[in-house]
């Protein structure tokens, strides 16, 4: 009865049906969800620290026939950093919707973006991977059009057209699969998959889709538009977590499941599109007149330093060292999940009480609103790489792993992305810190501030002291053994 | 002989599939580039049944000809906006898109050719082999809604998504003129039938081709109907019945899900035995569910109390609409 | 391979790459949405052509479990993006 891991997935679909079947306590209905999921997920996290990997057999039929859920560190970390993002960012929602009739149409919809998040994350089967990305990608782009406003309104239809376009192209690979090896569950595929003609196209067309859902460089046109102009709890939600797990989803097909399929150069290839996206990425943070504009090509850059560090995994050969570059990569995506979020709930804050987000007339806000700017600063701290943050860390192993494996390349591309951060936070905060107006009183919403705290505090101190922990976690989970291993 | 008739047939559906494809793609009247549309759905589902799956053909036939096409019909007098670059792209731009899809077709192609010599049977065994403990006797039905049931399950979810996406944009779309006589005959006399006929596809999806979705699909159609023809004494669509509707497939899917796991160890195990009678239950309650949910799709946007029932304490605000 | 299995594949390659094509090329909403359905035909007329298995066999069930669920999420994605298009021409001409 206690499986963490199915409870963590129908916890939210149970408190998204609630929610819209009773409309007036959605927002309590929702926050009981969120905090009932982080505990399922919780738990999951405590099981894998027992057994290292945790399966389920949906309808008790065989993976094959059935399907199958599964977890290991990597999944259920980033299924518990999904939890504390949505469970503060709900706290925060609460208030931040000043409509009421947009609030419940929010929660139900905030609910069910959850559960896909979860049920991608946990899900083993390859064809139920599709149709958790089409859940995902649905209730992002209802989220983000919730903005109701006609900048909102065209930057979620791009995203739901290019979304569409990312799943179909990953269907299709789906369907090769299954024509060439007759198998959709991932551990029978990792056993059996080989280099030919169909496994590459298939596994082209799969990483195609999802390079677009994760926003990666060329493919990131998509993003600052839709990332900004929707509501910031939305916002926190989708550059966080919706980008998150398609760049996990990739790395669990490239490492995992088709691991002997792949050619050499491939890596090279993500590697020079992360770099890229670290450098155009920054370079465009430094010159937006936003502050959500900036929180969002921030995105598209931290999304390049998670396929840069796929690509140093890749040059490796040694399994041991591989699953410690993996946990830092891991470190890297969790600092930046809870940075981000808290750095949209801020940027929230600071709309709600400038009614605008333009990085020059920041003057005053650090007088107004002291805890918020304290965590921008943190969030800041947490994307340049600064110690102790998770990013310094994950970073520096970087560095390191890219001397040993030879591929020096990147190392330019991480000086000057980590510089580049340095330039636009310390822009933002040069404006924070500005003399405004003094009209306003000094300002504490202990609502609206404490959820950004926590999860900045999360990046910055918990994750950078803590990451020992995750080091062990991810060093013992084999989640797919290959025919290889 | 009849194999060179055969193959002849295929080989004119593939080419009619194409030219009409191209046709709808590349039109630039949408009225017509809608009907050419509805006529591939139709051409597909002839396919589909060409090609052994009879369910396909009816969920084809039903729901990508028939409720997409009057989706996209109904959606042609919105005057949609147009996104996204209005003037023709850079020729460069077009001839790199026109190389892409050249180059995946070829790829496809290729990858087809060589990477499926034979057809691989062992998923198609497994489920013949365990038919028999499914609780029902078509496969398709035992696939959906037994052995893979929580993909259904999920499916059920993206659904609701798209329907929550839409009440929360807007109203309806209203009517555009009275229905006349000849619209509103004939709708009293198919509604009756439809619903018996979702009724019979709900009902013989358990050992023939047919099933929850078919039938939530003809339903939806008798529902989009009576939304046309307006006839007279039409109850109010009461929200809040529409809100239980809507949750309700998903609801008794994780209900029997969470219910047998309590019990049998895994979720969606169902019980030895009762699996046949559960499956039922659970694809009534998804027609009902997709039924509401393919008409909202269709209506566009929530009824007029969609909102007056979520500020039901609110009296004075009983004016507000969206 | 079965010959139907290599025709209705190639013909299902042939409208994944004409509906692609067309929804980066089409400038309105409704003819992009159009262009994706095609699309996903494509990806699905793949699917039921592998599960082919002849005239005298039943064929493999699996494949059309999960193109019914691509026709579903298909139609899904499509009501949902054409209601996008209709409020953001009500916001166009509200704005004026």
């Amino acid at each position: 009865m206690a499986d963490p891991i199915v409870w963590s997935i129908m916890l939210p679909l149970l408190a998204s049906l609630l929610a819209l079947a009773w409309p007036r306590r959605a927002a309590a209905v929702a926050l009981g969800g969120a905090i009932l999921g982080l505990l399922a997920s919780i738990a999951l996290l405590v099981e894998i620290g027992q057994q290292a990997t945790v399966t389920h057999h949906l309808g008790g039929w065989q993976p094959g026939l059935g399907i199958a859920l599964r977890a290991d560190a990597f999944s259920a970390l980033l299924l518990v950093m999904a939890m504390l993002v949505v469970t503060a960012t709900t706290f925060y929602a609460g208030s931040y919707f000043s409509d009421r009739m947009q609030a419940q149409r929010f929660w139900p919809l905030w609910m069910m973006l959850v559960a896909a998040i979860a049920a991608l994350l946990l899900s083993g089967d390859l064809f139920n991977l599709y149709v958790t990305l089409e859940l995902l990608g649905l209730s992002a782009v209802a989220l983000a059009a919730l903005g109701n406003s006609r900048a909102s309104l065209e930057a979620a239809i791009r995203y739901l057209t290019v979304g569409l376009l990312g799943s179909m192209a990953f269907l299709a690979g789906v369907a090769l699969i299954y024509g060439g090896y007759g198998v959709l569950d991932l551990s029978q595929l990792a056993q059996q998959a080989k280099p030919e003609i169909l496994t590459l196209t298939a596994l082209g067309l799969m990483t195609s889709g999802l390079l677009i859902k994760a926003a990666l460089f060329p493919m990131h046109f998509w993003l600052p538009a839709a990332h900004s102009s929707a509501p910031a709890p939305v916002s926190a939600a989708l550059s966080a977590l919706v980008v998150k797990v398609s760049v996990y989803l990739l790395v669990r097909l490239w490492l995992d499941v088709f691991e002997p399929a792949l050619p050499a150069t491939a890596g090279l290839l993500l590697g020079a599109l992360g770099s890229a996206a670290v450098l155009w990425g920054s370079w465009q943070a430094y010159r937006t007149q936003r502050l959500k504009l900036l929180a969002a090509y921030s995105t598209v850059a931290q999304v390049g330093y998670l396929f840069l560090f796929l690509a140093v995994i890749l040059g490796m050969t040694d399994p041991a060292l591989r699953q410690q570059a993996l946990a830092a990569l891991l470190v890297l995506a969790l600092t930046h999940g809870f940075a981000k979020s808290a750095l949209f709930l801020c940027a929230g804050v600071v709309l709600h009480r400038a009614g605008h987000d333009r990085i020059p007339d920041l003057g005053g806000t650090a007088r107004a609103l002291p805890m918020t700017t304290f965590v921008i600063a943190l969030s800041c701290v947490a994307l340049i790489g600064l110690p102790p943050s998770g990013t310094f860390l994950a970073k520096w192993h970087l560095i390191s792993d890219s001397i040993t494996t030879g591929q020096w390349w990147w190392i330019p591309v991480i000086m000057a992305g980590s510089l580049l951060a340095a330039a636009y936070s310390f822009r933002v905060l040069g404006h924070a810190f500005a003399p405004g107006d003094n009209s306003g009183p000094m300002v504490h919403w202990a609502r609206e501030e404490l959820p950004a705290l926590t999860l900045a505090l999360l990046a910055t101190v918990v994750l950078g002291l803590g990451a020992a922990g995750i080091w062990d976690l991810v060093a013992a989970s084999d989640l797919y053994p290959g025919a290889a291993s | 002989m009849t194999d060179w008739l055969w193959l002849g047939f295929d080989a004119v559906q593939v080419i009619a599939l194409w030219v009409l494809g191209w046709l709808a793609c590349s039109s630039r009247d949408v009225r017509r580039a809608i009907t050419l549309f509805i006529a591939f759905g139709l051409l597909l589902a002839l396919t589909w049944a060409r090609l052994s799956a009879p369910d396909l053909a009816l969920a084809e036939a039903a729901i990508g000809a028939g409720i997409s096409g009057a989706l996209l019909l109904a959606a042609s007098r919105d005057q949609v906006a147009q996104s996204g670059p209005s003037s023709a792209q850079p020729l460069i731009l077009r001839g790199l898109i026109n190389l892409l899809s050249l180059g995946l077709f070829v790829l496809l192609g290729l990858a087809l050719w060589y990477g499926i010599p034979q057809p691989r049977n062992e998923l198609m065994l497994e489920v013949q082999a365990m038919l028999p403990d499914s609780g029902v006797s078509n496969p398709v039905t035992a696939v959906l809604l037994n052995f893979r049931a929580y993909d259904t399950l999920l499916e059920l979810a993206v659904v609701l998504s798209a329907v929550m996406a839409i009440v929360a944009l807007g109203p309806m779309r209203p009517t555009v003129a009275p229905a006349g006589f000849l619209l509103s005959g004939l709708t009293r006399w198919l509604t009756p039938m439809l619903v018996t006929v979702a009724g019979y596809l709900l009902w013989v999806g358990s050992h023939a081709p047919g099933g929850a979705f078919q039938a939530g699909a003809v339903l939806a159609s008798a529902l989009i109907l009576l939304l046309l023809s307006r006839l007279p004494n039409q109850p109010a669509i009461n929200a809040g019945l529409l809100r239980g509707l809507l949750v309700l497939g998903i609801a008794v899917f994780v209900g029997v899900g969470l219910v047998s796991m309590l019990f049998n160890q895994h979720f969606l195990a169902y019980f030895p035995g009762t699996d046949g009678g559960l499956i039922l239950l659970i694809e009534t309650a998804a027609t009902l569910s997709i039924a509401a949910a393919l008409t909202l799709a269709y209506a566009g946007g929530h009824p007029a109390d969609w909102d007056r029932f979520e500020n039901r304490q609110l009296p004075d605000s009983a004016g507000e609409n969206a | 391979m079965i010959d139907q299995t290599l025709m209705y594949g190639i013909c299902g390659a042939g409208l994944f790459a004409i509906g692609l094509r067309a929804t980066l090329l089409q400038s309105l909403l409704l003819l992009r949405v159009l262009a994706l359905n095609v699309c996903g035909a494509g990806v699905f007329l793949l699917f039921v052509a592998i599960a082919y298995r002849g005239p005298a066999q039943a064929a493999d069930p699996v494949p059309h479990a999960l193109v019914l669920t691509g026709i579903v999420v298909a139609v899904s994605a499509m009501a949902m993006a054409v209601a996008l298009g209709r409020r953001l021409s009500q916001l166009e001409k509200d704005s004026g």
